[in-house]
């Protein structure tokens, strides 16, 4: 009896337990907060930091190219909102020089700035649409800089072992500025790195970005390799990071027009 | 022989009818079978169209394989071309009203993917990445002060005036979508449907004009471009199959009925032109032959030759009837005076039709050979079923048919005619030839004359919408025809490049995405993706690829490690890369020479190249104002110009320019006309340009396109064709000398056909029809009708003539019953053809037409040139002597000789490709020996003997 007793205690005590850790996980995370963290943790990572990538695109006939590039990020506040973006372009050769830079706003248009050495020449890009290609790969403006959770509403439709998998739809009025009718993204539940989002349009999957590698850095879980795949183009670019480094302590003027002609070579390697 | 299988089917008439329905039934049902249940028949050939003017040209042609591959390595498509136009509103077509409609068209077409057009590809169909409209472009402009700006040209359908009207000044101002999707005046707008394969056009073309029905504005749709007119032709020349070839058919029987007064005769014929149809065509699907435009026209040559011997045969059984009122001596007495006649008819235009099997174009030969066949199965049919069929019919009914009827109207009419033409040849035989000789002159004339020209939207009438469309939308455009320029350094050969091997890769991976997505992308669970690499998997193991439920964790998370990762500080030392020529400015800038030279043609409106994507982007990048439209001076600033103009929402809009590697550029060129003759002056004027102005690098150039492809199949087959007459012609004469034992009389019977030939193109030339496709074809018609009357006249008239020893006796009869079979033969088909003048689509009024016209002309070449003939060379051709072997005859032996050696030199000329000059020194060496050889021949004792005995 005094057995029996202990085994039920005992199964009760482990249950009393174990419950509220699992409905923790399940119940009080909201589909937003879910989103935020993956946000977090695809773009917002460290005070600052930068890394090399190589970027290769390879159309539906096989052919690749190759670019290279050094980003330097910096986030402004601890909201996970104001960042400063600074790309500047290593190979090919003749592109060699050309800086990207962007002051990213939440809540209005971001700020960017183009700078052509061949041209000789500082543009800002009027900001509109961010959906645009990045630099001719699959990969949208949007993809390197992060979209908005605020723009969509976003809806858990699954938990598994691994990932929360959650289904984002454009809000009414965000609908025309988007080519996609929806999004679904796996966000992995252990670390909250999105490792997969795939888009949909009229009822199929077109266009997939994918995290194939990821990488303890400083501490910090870093996807060191993604893909996006364009279904209806049939091409596909794959960023590789090499060197990423957190918390370098970039300058905030580094992110100024006056850098864009003069690189910070210090930072790029 | 002939008089055995006569007996035969007399003998077995059921039997013959029998077999004759069981092989119709087979020939219906075996093509019939795979095509309504493709599944069930693996094994056998369903019925498949082919409508694709390519297909003229052979697979592995060199053309044709560089167009492909062009097509390929610049991912190029053939397009669906939607113009809107409206010339009465002010604003044209940039009103508020017209872009919703063309916005909502737009999404429309993006859904003409996949299963809406019946493909299992969810991606076939328009491929919506690359189409051309307003809300699918992307404007690049100043913004702000120094400030560029990217953006869809039309995100939205505009809500006020002001925004409508913005739409067209942007638009105007970027000079690629200028004259090309935006006519100059802003009346006209055009949407280009890039379609991944041209048997899609027509669906896309119907679902395109059920969704424009529902439009209410007052502006016009049309719908053009190449492949939507192949397609449309296509399933018009169904119709048309369906429509003309019954209605020719009761024209016939009308005929005949009129002719002949016996229901139940008639029949007959019409059964023989029917089943030899049903045989041939179940022939060609069965054996796994495409029907393409070409041999869709095989049913309309059987049927006309097809009918032309039986109505011989009619002929003589309605005129011999009465003399016995017995049906089977009648037939066979009909029988064995036709015999002989009807075989070589049938053989000479079996082999005038083979001969077609010697053009380079496949169709053609399909064609040729079919026809042939055809020919020689209604050959069989008439002989075995003609006879059998009069035995089936029961006497009685048979009582009062035939020549009893004096005062009939028709005969006295046709007689009286018949008596005055023959007088006529036989008094005024010297008047009738000068006649001729003038004719001869005139009509070479026309033939000179001649304008060899194609044009496949121009099988279209003039009222037809693809004619109504072509016209408006040229008017408005730099033109709908596209040609493409290809561009490359003197050395590479990007057309014979074999596909990338990476190719099979690049499928592997979007197959494999493709099929998560596959349960609607609802059923989370199914789709979702592997793990990655690095994310650690929260079950023990690993997911395998195999099962995907969820996404492999990457490496660095638990996930499969990747696959060896590469030391990055060991990069191979690669080859230095070829030099990207399209990069260099002074190349850009002879590129944009080109064009304005192409421009100066007056055909060409509108050419878009690499040069003008640079100009355009850099005028933006720099400030907006016209001066900074221009190349600019450095590879590193066109590749940096570049870099940004893929920064849009198009970014793949560079590769149908220009490669990858810079190393092929391609011009697209807009030509208002789609004339064969225009593209080629086109590519005359710039051949000539790159003469006198050589490029700063050695480049080459190649044409490539539809409008192209369509210049290179016709010059191939008016050619081909032109060689393929030669060699039947000559084939038909070496039978004639053989049938007729004679040189003289062989060339004889050759002469209906020439005059016949001769006035045709003298026609064509003088109307100014242009030479192309239908009517080649027509000429080996002309071989196998024209030859066939003149067999008739001249193998009743020579027996003729031994009955009553003079021309002047027997030409009374020779324009009796043979010169009234003749008569009615070209009334029957002639009139018959008729009907085919109402089609709706060119080929087939030019085939009714003509052949009108080559009836009639042979008809006359035949009852007038030849008597005319033999009464002035009578002596020759009746010579005292008797008949004896060719090789006694030392005329008829060297005619012969050089006949087959010509024969012989066409043949190995057409297989081999040898130069015309070597061959025609072995012809001339040959010549003299055969010569020798003849006239030793005819001196030998046993001619002597045998040949100069009195008759």
């Amino acid at each position: 009896m005094k057995r029996l007793h202990r085994i039920l205690w005992g199964g009760l005590l482990a249950a009393l337990m174990l419950a509220p850790a699992a409905t923790v996980a399940a119940q009080e995370l909201s589909a937003d907060e879910i989103v935020r963290k993956a946000k977090h943790m695809a773009y917002y990572q460290g005070k600052d930091g930068n890394a090399r990538v190589k970027m290769t695109i390879t159309d539906d006939q096989g052919r690749k190219r190759e670019k290279e590039l050094t980003m330097l990020r910096k986030n402004m506040d601890d909201q996970d909102q104001e960042q400063r973006f600074y790309v500047y372009f290593h190979q090919p050769a003749d592109e060699s020089g050309t800086v990207f830079m962007v002051w990213k706003h939440v809540g209005k248009d971001d700020d960017r700035w183009l700078y052509l050495p061949a041209l000789g020449h500082v543009k800002r890009i009027a900001a509109s649409d961010e959906r645009t290609s990045f630099v001719g790969s699959d990969f949208f403006y949007e993809d390197v800089s992060g979209r908005n959770p605020e723009e969509d509403n976003h809806e858990l439709i699954k938990t598994d072992d691994t990932y929360y998998v959650v289904k984002s739809t454009p809000k009414p009025e965000n609908k025309a500025k988007v080519e996609f009718d929806s999004y679904t993204s796996y966000i992995h539940k252990a670390t909250f790195l999105p490792v997969s989002m795939q888009f949909e349009q009229g009822g199929k999957v077109y266009r997939e970005m994918k995290v194939l590698s990821v990488k303890d850095i400083q501490g910090y879980k870093t996807t060191v390799k993604n893909s996006v795949k364009d279904l209806s183009r049939g091409s596909e670019t794959i960023l590789e990071y090499t060197s990423v480094k957190y918390d370098i302590g970039l300058p905030d003027d580094v992110f100024t027009e006056r850098y864009l002609r003069n690189p910070p070579r210090e930072h790029l390697e | 022989m002939g008089d055995a299988l006569v007996r035969f089917g007399m003998n077995r008439p059921w039997l013959v009818t029998g077999v004759i329905v069981a092989v119709s039934l087979a020939f219906v049902v075996l093509p019939a079978l795979p095509s309504l249940w493709p599944d069930a028949f693996p094994r056998l050939h369903p019925v498949q169209v082919d409508t694709d003017p390519e297909n003229m040209l052979s697979r592995e042609e060199a053309v044709r394989v560089f167009h492909n591959r062009m097509k390929q390595i610049l991912a190029l498509h053939e397009m669906v071309v939607v113009g809107v136009v409206n010339d009465d509103h002010a604003d044209g077509v940039f009103t508020v009203e017209t872009l919703a409609n063309v916005y909502e068209l737009t999404e429309f077409a993006k859904t003409l993917t996949g299963e809406n057009v019946g493909q299992d590809d969810p991606y076939a169909g328009v491929k919506v990445v690359d189409i051309i409209a307003p809300s699918t472009v992307d404007n690049i402009e100043q913004g702000g002060e120094g400030e560029v700006r990217f953006e869809w040209l039309m995100p939205a359908p505009p809500a006020t005036r002001d925004e409508a009207l913005a739409v067209r000044d942007k638009a105007l101002r970027i000079p690629f979508l200028e004259g090309t999707m935006v006519s100059e005046d802003g009346k006209a707008l055009a949407l280009y449907l890039p379609i991944s394969s041209k048997d899609l056009s027509y669906e896309v073309y119907t679902a395109l004009r059920a969704k424009i029905a529902t439009f209410q504005g007052s502006e016009q749709y049309h719908i053009t471009g190449l492949p939507v007119a192949n397609d449309v032709f296509g399933v018009e020349m169904f119709k048309q199959m369906a429509i003309s070839a019954p209605l020719a058919m009761l024209a016939i029987f009308l005929l005949m009925l009129f002719f002949f007064r016996k229901l139940i005769l008639i029949v007959s014929p019409m059964i023989i032109a029917m089943v030899s149809v049903i045989f041939t065509m179940g022939l060609l699907v069965v054996t796994g032959n495409t029907i393409h435009i070409m041999s869709s026209m095989i049913p309309i040559f059987i049927m006309p030759i097809a009918v032309l011997d039986s109505i011989h045969i009619l002929s003589e059984f309605f005129e011999r009837y009465q003399e016995t009122r017995d049906r089977r001596t009648t037939m066979e007495n009909v029988m064995r005076a036709l015999f002989v006649p009807m075989l070589y008819t049938s053989l000479t235009s079996a082999a005038g039709f083979a001969s077609l099997a010697l053009t380079p174009i496949p169709p053609v030969q399909v064609f040729g050979i079919f026809v042939g066949i055809g020919v020689m199965i209604a050959w069989v049919l008439t002989v075995l079923f003609i006879p059998a069929f009069a035995m089936l019919i029961p006497e009685r009914r048979l009582q009062n048919f035939g020549a009893v009827h004096h005062e009939d109207e028709e005969k006295t009419l046709s007689r009286g005619f018949l008596k005055w033409l023959g007088e006529l040849t036989f008094h005024r035989a010297k008047l009738v030839l000068a006649f001729a000789a003038v004719l001869v002159l005139v009509t070479i004339y026309g033939i000179s004359q001649i304008q060899i020209n194609d044009n496949p939207t121009r099988w279209f009438k003039k009222t037809h919408p693809i004619r109504v469309a072509d016209r408006v939308l040229n008017e408005h455009f730099g033109g709908t025809y596209m040609a493409y320029l290809a561009l490359f350094p003197e050395g590479d050969d990007p057309g014979a490049l074999p596909p990338p091997p990476a190719a099979q890769a690049a499928e592997t991976p979007a197959a494999e995405t493709g099929a998560p997505s596959l349960p609607g992308g609802l059923d989370a669970g199914a789709v979702a993706p592997e793990l990655p690499e690095g994310l650690g998997a929260l079950n023990d193991e690993p997911p395998s690829r195999a099962d995907s439920a969820a996404p492999a964790l990457p490496a660095g998370l638990g996930g499969e490690p990747e696959e060896v990762e590469e030391p990055a500080a060991a990069p191979v030392p690669a080859a230095p890369p070829a030099e990207e020529v399209f990069k260099e400015p002074e190349v850009l800038r002879y590129i944009a020479e080109l064009q304005t030279h192409l421009r100066s043609t007056g055909i060409v409106g509108k050419s878009n190249s690499l040069t003008d994507i640079v100009k355009t982007v850099h005028r933006e990048l720099i400030d907006g104002a016209p001066e900074s439209y221009r190349v600019p001076d450095s590879p590193a600033a066109v590749a940096q110009c570049l870099a940004q103009y893929q920064s849009s929402h198009r970014p793949q809009d560079l590769w149908h320019m220009v490669t990858p590697d810079y190393r092929v550029a391609s011009v697209w060129v807009q030509l208002t006309s789609g004339d064969n003759k225009d593209m080629s002056k086109v590519a005359a004027a710039l051949d000539d340009y790159i003469t006198r102005n050589p490029p700063p690098r050695a480049l080459k150039h190649k044409w490539f396109g539809l409008t192209y492809i369509n210049v290179v199949w016709q010059d191939k087959m008016v050619w081909g064709m032109a060689e393929a007459f030669m060699g039947s012609f000559l084939v038909v004469l070496f039978m004639m000398i053989l049938l007729f034992r004679s040189g003289l009389w062989g060339l004889l019977s050759m002469i209906p056909l020439t005059v016949t030939i001769g006035l045709i193109y003298g026609v064509i030339g003088y109307i100014g029809k242009d030479y192309d496709m239908p009517v080649a074809v027509l000429s080996s018609l002309t071989l196998g009708m024209a030859v066939d009357f003149a067999i008739h006249f001249l193998a009743r008239s020579r027996t003729l003539y031994a009955r009553h020893g003079s021309w002047e006796k027997a030409y009374p009869y020779a324009f009796g019953e043979p010169g009234r079979a003749i008569m009615r033969n070209v009334i029957v088909i002639a009139v018959g053809f008729l009907p085919l003048l109402a089609a709706p689509l060119v080929p087939y009024i030019t085939v009714g037409f003509f052949l009108a016209s080559i009836l009639f002309a042979s008809g006359i070449g035949t009852l007038l040139f030849l008597p005319a003939l033999v009464r002035v060379a009578e002596p020759l051709l009746f010579p005292k002597s008797k008949v004896c072997s060719i090789t006694c005859m030392c005329g008829t032996c060297v005619l012969t000789g050089v006949t087959g050696l010509l024969l012989v030199a066409v043949n190995v000329y057409q297989f081999l490709k040898v130069g015309i000059t070597t061959l025609t020194w072995v012809t001339l060496a040959v010549l003299p020996v055969l010569a020798i050889g003849c006239f030793l021949m005819s001196r030998r004792e046993k001619c002597r003997v045998q040949c100069d005995e009195p008759k």
